[in-house]
């Protein structure tokens, strides 16, 4: 199957403001992914004027959340690191049934987000400290910050053409399937951490549970 | 049977094309019609709101027409009803303008002076900062049907998935354009608005010159290749620094006020704040400037009545209304400021004013009414409608009604009275039998919300007429009524109750002249300060300076007096202190 791929514009971050630009980038990825029937729920960032939409699901929060926490962790390891994060959407393919009884994942679509993280100074759980401890005045500060809400809007505006313009690729919509499964990892990770997440991908190989039908 | 198939096929297409068409319309004015406006903001509005809890959560139960394109969107009847998109024709092209009204009131004198009602201070302003369009491409049709094979149900299919990535899109589209920050701007309970958002679906699409085109940047989405045809959709949107520097611009507090005021915006403060907004720090400041103004005419007593003669009111009022647009900051506290040189002395004008707030929660209509409707129109009388009107037109409702409109400007006109009335009443003795027989009109014909008037009547009758030619027979014609009805104060000459007062004051006992002056003040504040449930206290100690003072002995009554007369010190030396809180304490002792 045809993997489309898009890489999204590079975005320079403070630590702190790490888990409200990912969260609503990831989120407004796979709310386009998300083809079942959904509610949506709009989320007004904090740091940012900018309003992004969720699909509603629960799991999907869930797993986003947890590799924000993961990335964060990863930062703090590897300060002042380009960094990538992959949000990879998958069909799970049984090919040759064999003793394993492995199901082949056939990625379809997979997107990179570019963060440049700055400053790292504090552990991002303490943001609202850093936002006063660092060296920036206020007016770089605010800039620095108009800036980047400008560059995140800009990357959402990147997904909204993406999706726009690729929609051969898209499997078409399941009954029950509330959103296409997705797998996030993080390639500059070559640490263990991406190799675990290899390792728990080969045990886990059963498959979405909304992919057995 | 083919024939059939794709007959339904058809039908499905256009059922689809139809529904994309609703859907799309949805998501639009979901995001662009602001459910009331911020004025009106209450919590049943609320779960249209924007804000994450409500926009997923307000029905969990999945309705026929969320299941088109999976997407359950908030109910938005109002503004879809307003649109009959049933009746449209799948091929005429859907366009919907989302224009930004602004509202700029008039800040000038010009304006306030003359009488413009139902001008409202306002001139519109639209821009359109949005227009889409929606559209069924059906040019290529006979390429479609020539290209139509036995795979057109899984065309149907993917027709159907790619509607639904491009609704996604327009999901998310809508809340990144700027026009969503002036939604959200709107529909944010906090904050009042020069302008709204207005959605419109024209049936005559006024095209756009080249200049605003070139001023507007363009979105098109890609288009959805149907089984017979394309479904397109764009959008022209302005940036947010067209749209932002215009009409964003910080609201002017005089609204500010009056919503904070407004019953309806905030219907629940307002019952427990009413007794506590009497001794808010306007007021109260207020009422300390009478304290010294009153001691003031006290000191210089014989002419008093001459600086409250009509012609200054009437100088005022106008010097009011000229101020008013000027000061945005309060509208209550300014007419307080003005109406109080003509009627310094006088505790009720704060009473008037507050009153007037509650207006359209409180006031017993019926005896207001019977008052209102005797309202003789006189020029002073123009200008302090004028006076009480404007900046609540100018607000936008902050009193409900009409009626309430009235009860404000005829508290307006009592404000005046009384304070002539109490200035006069200065001179002597009067009071004594004045209050006597107020007290025992007021308690057969008015309940005890209406006390207040029907015991200014009194003052006014007691004052001396011919010293205010002008003011008396408007005053008159108001107080004649309840008197009439009461048939314990018969109708009589004013020169017959002149003299009877003049009878009774010469019999008063001398100990009340001190007390007049403070007293009968401290009692409108007692009164005025007082839940509906604590009237009949109230009520009880009028009672007391009035009808009792037969049933009094001589020394309840100096008791009586010393009691008003600290207070009045308290008062007194109080207001020298500026702190408004203190204040408060002797009008809570004098109450209870």
């Amino acid at each position: 199957m045809n993997c489309e791929v898009c890489q999204l514009k590079e975005l320079e971050v403070e630590s702190f403001e790490i888990r409200e630009v990912l969260r609503c980038i990831l989120h407004t990825i796979v709310f386009h992914r998300a083809l079942g029937l959904i509610r949506p729920k709009d989320i007004d960032l904090e740091l940012f004027d900018i309003t992004y939409v969720q699909c509603g699901e629960i799991e999907v929060e869930k797993k986003i959340d947890e590799t924000i926490e993961h990335f964060i962790s990863w930062i703090d390891k590897h300060p002042n690191k380009k960094s990538q994060i992959c949000v990879s959407f998958y069909e799970v393919k049984s090919k040759q049934p064999s003793w394993f009884n492995n199901k082949q994942r056939s990625y379809w679509e997979q997107w990179y987000v570019n963060l440049n993280v700055l400053h790292q100074t504090k552990s991002p759980s303490h943001h609202s400290k850093l936002v006063m401890d660092t060296g920036e005045t206020s007016e770089e500060r605010s800039s620095r910050r108009t800036m980047l809400e400008q560059s995140l809007q800009e990357v959402l505006f990147q997904i909204i053409k993406f999706v726009n313009e690729k929609k051969d690729h898209v499997p078409p919509i399941n009954d029950g399937v509330i959103y296409c499964p997705f797998e996030i990892t993080m390639p500059s990770s070559s640490d263990s951490t991406f190799g675990m997440d290899i390792f728990k991908r080969m045990l886990h190989s059963g498959g979405h549970p909304s992919m057995l039908s | 049977m083919n024939r059939s198939s794709s007959n339904s096929e058809g039908a499905k297409a256009e059922q689809i094309i139809f529904e994309f068409f609703a859907k799309s319309l949805h998501i639009i004015l979901e995001s662009r019609t602001p459910f009331m406006s911020s004025r009106n903001f209450s919590g049943d509005q609320m779960i249209c709101s924007p804000s994450p809890s409500c926009s997923s959560s307000s029905s969990s139960s999945v309705r026929p027409r969320d299941k088109w394109f999976n997407l359950a969107l908030r109910e938005c009847p109002a503004a879809l009803e307003s649109f009959d998109i049933g009746r449209r024709s799948s091929l005429e092209p859907l366009v919907v303008d989302v224009v930004l009204v602004a509202r700029q009131p008039f800040v000038g004198d010009q304006m306030s002076l003359s009488d413009q009602d139902e001008l409202a201070c306002e001139t519109k302003n639209e821009q359109v900062i949005e227009r889409w369009l929606v559209q069924y491409d059906n040019r290529k049709v006979r390429e479609a049907a020539a290209s139509r094979s036995s795979s057109s149900n899984s065309k149907l299919q993917v027709m159907y998935k790619k509607a639904t990535l491009l609704l996604r899109s327009l999901f998310v589209m809508v809340r990144l354009l700027p026009a969503y920050k002036i939604f959200r701007a709107l529909n944010s309970s906090g904050q009042i608005c020069k302008f709204k958002l207005v959605p419109k679906v024209p049936t005559i699409v006024e095209p756009f010159t080249r200049r605003e085109e070139a001023e507007m940047q363009k979105f098109a989405f890609a288009p959805v290749d149907t089984v017979c045809g394309r479904l397109c959709m764009s959008v022209l949107y302005r940036s947010l620094s067209d749209v932002s520097c215009e009409h964003s611009a910080p609201v002017s507090p005089t609204f500010i006020t009056d919503y904070v005021g407004s019953p309806l915006a905030d219907p629940l403060k307002r019952f427990p704040s009413l007794p506590l907004s009497y001794g808010s720090p306007p007021l109260l400041a207020f009422q300390r400037r009478h304290s010294w103004s009153f001691d003031r005419f006290k000191a210089s007593s014989p002419p008093p009545s001459v600086s409250c003669s009509p012609s200054p009111t009437r100088s005022d009022s106008q010097a009011l209304v000229r101020r008013l647009p000027d000061i945005p900051t309060g509208r209550r506290k300014d007419e307080e400021r003005d109406f109080s040189p003509p009627c310094s002395p006088s505790g009720p004008v704060s009473r008037g004013i507050t009153r007037t707030e509650s207006a359209p929660v409180r006031i017993p209509a019926p005896s207001f009414e019977s008052k209102q409707n005797l309202v003789a129109p006189s020029p002073r009388l123009k200008l302090l409608r004028q006076a009480s009107l404007k900046p609540v037109r100018n607000s936008g409702g902050a009193v409900e009604s009409g009626a309430g409109l009235e009860k404000l400007f005829l508290y307006g006109r009592e404000e005046f009275r009384r304070s002539s009335g109490v200035r006069l009443s200065t001179n002597s003795s009067p009071r004594i039998s004045f209050s006597r027989s107020s007290s025992r009109s007021y308690q057969e014909d008015f309940d005890d919300n209406d006390f207040p008037c029907p015991f200014d009547v009194e003052y006014d009758e007691i004052s001396d007429p011919s010293s205010r030619p002008g003011s008396f027979d408007q005053r008159g014609d108001i107080h004649e009524p309840p008197l009439e009805s009461s048939g314990s104060y018969p109708k009589k000459s004013q020169d017959a109750a002149v003299g009877a007062l003049v009878n009774m004051l010469k019999k008063a006992p001398p100990l009340r002249q001190d007390v007049s002056e403070s007293s009968i003040p401290e009692i409108y504040w007692n009164n005025n300060k007082k839940p509906a449930g604590a009237h009949d206290v109230a009520a009880a100690s009028m009672t007391a300076s009035g009808i009792a003072l037969a049933a009094k002995t001589t020394a309840d009554a100096l008791e009586e007096l010393r009691s008003y007369k600290e207070m009045k010190n308290v008062l007194l030396s109080q207001s020298t202190m500026g702190s408004s809180s203190v204040t408060t304490s002797p009008f809570a002792v004098s109450g209870s």
